[in-house]
């Protein structure tokens, strides 16, 4: 089943790249949403079984001492619950904007490229996916970041995007290098250590046979495990945007909006946080690892849903918002509970595409990103209306919508861990004040965009629905925003939440502490209140030039200016450095390059002089190298050959 | 034949070669280097004559052979040196090898 995935995923692409048309991107998304849906049952019918299939690449001879049966380095599939389930999350949303693009990049150049790249993308996506060992891992991996890199500069003509783009691709490239780094640390370190031994011979392979490598059978607490830990964290934080990396995914709302739903925001940025919880599963973090993730997790959602609070572009908003959720999936991972960040991932991936689409239809109807100029949308586009209405309750962690069953699960996570380590509390702070930040953020949105009666900006086009194929994924996403999370409470769908016993099925936290649900919604209500009494009804809220909290504003909308940081970093110190080296290259390098060239000049100029072209002078010169050779032959070679002891 | 040490015609041989020598060296005259050219050939056709009169009949003979062939090879060097006189006086008006100085870099 998995096998047969991958061929059709890997060769739909190549066959879609000789066609023109999306609807045959839309065929094989479609085929691939219904083999990821047949995965998920078959999977949910055998829980917790494991199907693995894979061969060997290739074989490295070991040495008798570390490694008596050398390394083999396997490329293949496996299907196990996590594994499944994050199948399902891609192909359907993967589909579904699929499907959405058909409508909404109608307009545009270059389909054949954007259709080639999505499907890719997706092909890379499930690989990645479904890959069985982490060397697999890291080749799809890299494969998505490209295809992002590309989809990021799809409008290659406008210098932002084209920066945008080269920007994602340094700064998830700095977060693969520590990454790749991490891999070669663990292997060093399980390739001499006890239960990783095998682990490690095997190829990193995630199963040996229909058992997990699961983490406690590697064992071992020490610095080195500590070190390679926390360079997972750093590729984990280059793909997820998590703080310090994060800069580039707001930049990356360049592409166009579909590819934001779909990669950045429901499938490649969650990859990151789907290493963290593989991570945390087969390879074990020790407990100075999971404080760092929590520390990393609860700094960025609470950071980047600060920056959302001012921003005027509607894309924006929720990419610092994808930041934002982003950082709770790592906080739930970082508290011990990989699970319960599956849980959110899967969640955000519904309701995050779904806000996506919705801000895309709205786009596409008006024709700008800023939130500033829309305004009365709600009685032209009732369907997006409702669709980013619901896509906002979930976010904002209102029951019964998705969002909250999952973020409560995160929240009393890292209350649990935070009872064995006092640590973890300034995180839960921070966790609990961005659910406020969030529903304001998103409802302000909101209410920009859709309510008053008339759009704030007179010169744009009134609005208008899109067509069916960008309506019939709203309708579907929001369905699933609303229910995706009670669908764990199934026992059949619940059993893709558990993993060989390894962690517990979400549902048995959050909800049943009423008092931290309760905190959390009223925070949620709380901040859509606020974001109604400032924004509501078409008002628009404007900060007095004098007030104190201008400044506070601008520093946000400079994102802490940490984008100018990196750019100061990037010009001064590496600019810089590029210089020293290029005055190297340039006086000392091709300084001696050249001094060996004048010199040659030189030595050919003389030899020239005697070049007359006379033929006596030539005749003379052989006399004279004969008469030398007389000399040499006579009188010096028997000098030579008495004092080496010759006849 | 006899009376004559083989001293005497290498002394003979010697002087052929460095008067042909001097005679390259110095001439710009190209028929007169060709002149020279043959004097310095000479030599060493008549060397190859000595020794194999020395060596006496029966070993000898390969040495005249080589001798008589040497004397065909300085006829055509000369037929081809004369062509080439030929040519460049109708080029250049003049067979001085000093002005035909054109073949260098």
């Amino acid at each position: 089943m998995a096998v047969s995935f991958g061929i059709v995923g890997l060769l739909g692409t190549r066959l879609k790249k000789l066609e023109y048309g999306g609807w045959i991107a839309v065929g094989f998304a479609a085929a691939a949403m219904i083999v990821g849906l047949l995965v998920a049952a078959a999977e949910m019918l055998s829980p917790g079984s494991y199907t693995d299939q894979s061969f060997t690449w290739l074989h490295l001879p070991g040495s008798p001492g570390t490694f008596p049966n050398g390394f083999s380095l396997v490329m293949g599939s496996l299907v196990d619950p996590i594994s499944a389930l994050m199948l399902l999350v891609v192909t359907v949303v993967g589909f579904l904007v699929m499907l959405y693009s058909i409508g909404y990049m109608h307009h545009d150049h270059g389909l054949p490229r954007y259709y080639a790249e999505l499907s890719l993308f997706l092909a890379a996506m499930t690989g990645l996916v479904i890959a069985d060992n982490l060397l697999e891992f890291f080749l799809f991996w890299e494969l998505v970041g490209v295809c992002s890199y590309f989809l990021i500069g799809f409008y290659y003509e406008k210098p932002s995007a084209a920066s945008a783009a080269k920007e994602a691709f340094l700064v998830t490239r700095i977060g693969d290098v520590l990454f790749l780094l991490g891999i070669f640390l663990y292997f060093t370190v399980y390739a001499t250590a006890g239960g990783g031994a095998g682990w490690a011979a095997s190829g990193f392979k995630f199963v040996s046979g229909s058992t997990p490598f699961l983490a406690g059978a590697m064992g071992g607490n020490t610095p080195l495990l500590t070190v390679a830990g926390l360079m997972m964290l750093a590729g984990a934080a280059g793909k997820s945007a998590q703080f310090p990396l994060h800069a580039w995914l707001p930049d990356a709302m360049e592409g166009p909006t579909t590819v934001s739903a779909l990669i950045h925001a429901a499938t490649m940025v969650a990859a990151g946080v789907y290493l963290l919880v593989i991570a945390s599963l087969f390879l074990g973090f020790t407990p100075d690892d999971r404080l760092a993730i929590v520390a990393v997790g609860g700094f960025t959602t609470f950071f980047a849903a600060t920056m959302a609070v001012v921003h005027p572009d509607i894309k924006r908003v929720i990419a610092y918002s994808t930041i934002s959720q982003l950082g709770y999936m790592v906080l739930g991972v970082g508290a011990g509970f990989a699970m319960v960040g599956m849980y959110h991932l899967f969640t955000h991936a519904f309701f995050k595409a779904l806000l996506f689409l919705a801000a895309g239809s709205v786009i596409h109807a008006v024709g700008t990103q800023d939130l500033f100029k829309m305004g009365g949308l709600r009685k032209p586009m009732r369907v997006t209306a409702i669709a980013f209405a619901v896509g906002a309750l979930s976010l904002s962690g209102i029951p019964p919508f998705a969002g909250f069953f999952s973020k409560d699960d995160v929240l009393s996570s890292v209350y649990t861990a935070a009872q064995s380590n006092p640590a973890y509390w300034p995180f839960l702070i921070l966790a609990y004040a961005t659910v406020f930040l969030t529903a304001y953020y998103i409802f302000r949105a909101w209410f920009l965009a859709f309510s008053g009666d008339k759009s704030r900006d007179p010169t744009l086009p009134a609005a208008h629905e899109g067509p069916w194929t960008m309506q019939v994924p709203l309708y579907v996403l929001s369905a699933l925003a609303i229910v995706a999370g009670v669908l764990p409470f199934t026992p059949s769908f619940g059993s893709l939440f558990s993993l060989g016993g390894a962690t517990s099925v979400p549902p048995t936290y959050g909800t049943t502490d009423l008092v931290l649900s309760s905190v959390s919604v009223g925070l949620g209500l709380g901040g859509i209140l606020l974001a109604r009494a400032l924004w509501g009804n078409g008002r628009v809220y404007v900060l007095a030039p004098d007030s104190a909290l201008q400044p506070m504003r601008t520093i946000l909308l400079e994102r802490y200016y940490i984008k100018a940081g990196y750019d100061w970093v990037g010009l001064r110190i590496v600019y810089g450095g590029s210089r020293v080296a290029d005055f190297f290259e340039r006086y000392v390098i091709d300084g001696t390059i050249h001094g060996f060239e004048r010199l040659g000049t030189k030595l050919s100029n003389g030899l020239r002089e005697g070049q007359t072209g006379l033929v006596s002078d030539y005749a003379s010169y052989v006399v004279a190298g004969v008469i030398g050779l007389l000399i040499l032959l006579l009188f010096v070679a028997p000098l030579i050959i008495a004092s080496l002891g010759g006849p | 034949m006899t009376d004559l040490s083989v001293a005497s015609f290498l002394f003979l041989s010697g002087a052929l070669l460095a008067i042909g020598l001097f005679g390259i060296l110095t001439r710009r005259n190209f028929i007169l280097l060709l002149i020279a050219v043959e004097i310095a050939m000479n030599a060493a056709i008549l060397n190859f004559v000595y020794f194999a009169a020395f060596a006496g009949t029966s070993q000898g003979l390969s040495g005249q052979a080589i001798a008589v062939v040497l004397v065909g090879l300085a006829a055509t060097e000369i037929a081809v040196g004369l062509a080439i006189v030929l040519a460049l006086n109708r080029q250049r008006g003049s067979i001085n090898v000093g002005e035909a100085t054109t073949l260098k870099l």
